[in-house]
């Protein structure tokens, strides 16, 4: 039985794999933590964003939480090389850390797109807490902000930037917004909202410099129409951290390649959350999917399986929610998948949209946009990750999703997604509630 | 654990568990806010209501990322509003559709039985919600599967 589990990466994955640990494990081992930041919630930074919650909200654990659970913490460390022959993590400030199995939780960071400017001042990104802090600073009440990227990571912080005060342009080099969260018709029902909301949106433009203009910024297109703000947020896309594995065995594509236990190549090494190419739930096919529900999931099965448990993983379902002005847009599974028997749903005048995937008589995929006011908008959501998530059979209610797409509880209920979804549990046995941790050691 | 027992055949549509859910959950006699919904079938001839079944994996759960859902007393997942930040990620997470949002207060809110009491049950003039010490179950697919037919065979399924 390993004794000494060292985890890498104090984000979602890392911070469930060592609480499963402590929940799972019989007799007592030891955990190390090595994490670049104090561990904190990447997914909350928009409520921190617009001072709908204080700084202190978004931290995961405390050190006297940590201690409780018998950690040990190397925070504001990275770690620089895995020997997996040694079983040794070297760290930045070169100290060495041994361990019998090691979870490699490293996460993402921001890239900018490569422009001149992209590095001078007032021009940020947002994804970590201190970039999250820089953009604090840089906006105030009247501010222009030109976010520079149509993505997920913008429209989760869309609301924030409205709420404090500013006037914000988007920009994007794509024909469209959201190009991977929402097909065509769907962006053009957010666009047209967000317009009507008072959001300019530039699309198919390319930016080409960012210089300073005496105290503002100057963003200059290959296009022509020059933009004059404050403050420019370079939304422009993640990469994995992984370059400091490159010497050490594990194999990577453009992840770590994993099993279903979550193991890479070498055994005694495992890999969660945004770095882990694991088996995608829909597809059954390798994937990367940078989510926090993905991040989850992976930590708490690692975790099980290093506290020696044997639990395979099923997969991870993408799925992904955003709000904008109070239009809720979600999409889930194989959204895109041009082979499927597809439906769309709309109601323009109420800015509502469904598009459903069929593989046979199975959903592999769905899209829903709709006001956040609307009742049955919410119940949706959910009914539908239900029924991509079962891979449920619709039989003849297929053809009743596809007559009636706003009436997706009938076909729901009816073909008894609930009851296949009860015994349902991603480790075996009824998930505890945060807080509930029992600590063997 | 004692769970909600839903006989949906005896359901009359009165809609008195989604009044009384929302006085007791927000305070507004408002069914926009109940966390049980009753859903019409056959053309609005026949009604059952629908709400969380506190499933075991608690998908709401361990998928908020600061803990703001947690389990009861009364064995029910249950919003902690203090944490809660609004993320919705809950309301995807959940594959029954049961966890909502509410707009007014920027907080995730769904059935955490009434804390042990619920009043929906107490609402029921026919004892189509019962509160129960039995193993929950789908409560509604054959009624609904068997309503929903007639449906499809009347009209194939189009309006």
């Amino acid at each position: 039985m390993p004794r000494r589990h060292l985890i890498i990466g104090g984000g979602t994955a890392g911070m469930n794999a060592m609480r499963t640990i402590r929940e799972e494990e019989r007799e007592p081992s030891e955990i190390t933590l090595v994490s670049a930041e104090k561990p904190y919630s990447r997914m909350v930074l928009p409520y921190y964003l617009d001072r709908s919650i204080a700084e202190q909200h978004v931290f995961t654990t405390s050190a006297a939480l940590l201690a409780q659970w018998k950690v040990k913490t190397h925070v504001g460390r990275r770690a620089a090389a895995l020997d997996t022959k040694a079983n040794v993590c070297t760290l930045d400030d070169g100290s060495k850390v041994e361990y019998d199995d090691c979870l490699i939780a490293t996460g993402s960071s921001a890239v900018r797109a490569p422009v001149p400017g992209a590095d001078g001042a007032n021009v940020h990104s947002f994804w970590t807490l201190d970039e999250c802090r820089g953009v604090i600073a840089s906006v105030t009440p009247g501010s222009h902000v030109v976010m520079i990227g149509a993505g997920f990571i913008s429209f989760t912080i869309l609301n924030s930037i409205l709420a404090l005060g500013a006037k914000l342009t988007i920009v994007e080099v794509a024909p469209r917004i959201l190009p991977r969260m929402i097909d065509d018709a769907g962006a053009e029902v957010i666009e047209e909202w967000l317009r009507a909301h008072g959001v300019t949106i530039r699309t198919n433009v390319k930016v080409t410099k960012i210089e300073d203009a005496r105290g503002k910024k100057r963003v200059k297109f290959a296009s022509g129409g020059d933009l004059v703000c404050d403050v420019v947020i370079m939304a422009t896309g993640i990469k994995t951290n992984l370059e400091w594995l490159k010497d050490s065995g594990v194999r990577m594509n453009r992840g770590i390649i994993v099993d279903d236990h979550l193991r890479s190549n070498v055994p005694n090494v495992y890999a969660a959350g945004d770095v882990a190419e694991g088996r995608d739930l829909v597809s059954g096919q390798p994937a990367l999917h940078a989510i926090e529900p993905t991040a989850q999931e992976h930590g708490r099965v690692v975790g099980a399986n290093m506290a020696g448990k044997d639990v395979a993983y099923k997969g991870s379902l993408i799925i992904n929610i955003v709000e904008v002005c109070h239009l809720d847009a979600a999409s889930f599974g194989a959204w895109d998948d041009a082979k499927a028997d597809t439906v769309v749903g709309a109601k323009r005048d109420r800015s509502a949209y469904r598009k459903y995937l069929f593989t046979g008589d199975r959903l592999t995929g769905a899209i829903i946009i709709g006001r956040s006011g609307d009742v049955w908008t919410t119940n949706d959501v959910g009914m539908l990750k239900g029924l991509v998530q079962t891979g449920v059979r619709l039989g003849r209610f297929k053809d009743y999703l596809k007559a009636h797409p706003f009436d997706v509880k009938t076909a729901y209920i009816a073909s008894g997604t609930a009851g296949t979804l009860l015994p349902e549990t991603v480790l075996g046995r009824p998930a505890k509630a945060p807080g509930e941790t029992p600590v063997a050691v | 654990m004692k769970v909600l027992k839903i006989t949906p055949e005896r359901c009359t549509g009165c809609l008195r568990c989604e009044i009384a859910c929302s006085y007791v959950q927000v305070g507004a006699f408002q069914p926009a806010k109940s966390v049980i919904r009753v859903s019409p079938f056959e053309g609005h001839t026949s009604y059952a209501p629908y709400t969380c079944t506190q499933c075991a994996e608690g998908w709401c759960m361990t998928a908020c990322p600061v803990g703001a859902i947690t389990i009861n007393a009364a064995g029910a997942k249950d919003v902690l509003d203090d944490r809660c930040v609004g993320c919705k990620l809950c309301t995807i997470a959940c594959p029954y559709g049961t966890v909502f949002y509410d707009a007014s207060t920027r907080k995730a809110f769904k059935c955490n039985l009434c804390g042990g009491d619920p009043a929906c049950v107490h609402a029921c003039p026919t004892a189509a919600i019962e509160y129960e010490e039995v193993a929950t179950r789908d409560w509604l697919h054959d009624f609904a599967a068997e309503r929903a037919s007639h449906v499809l065979a009347t009209n194939g399924g189009r309006r």
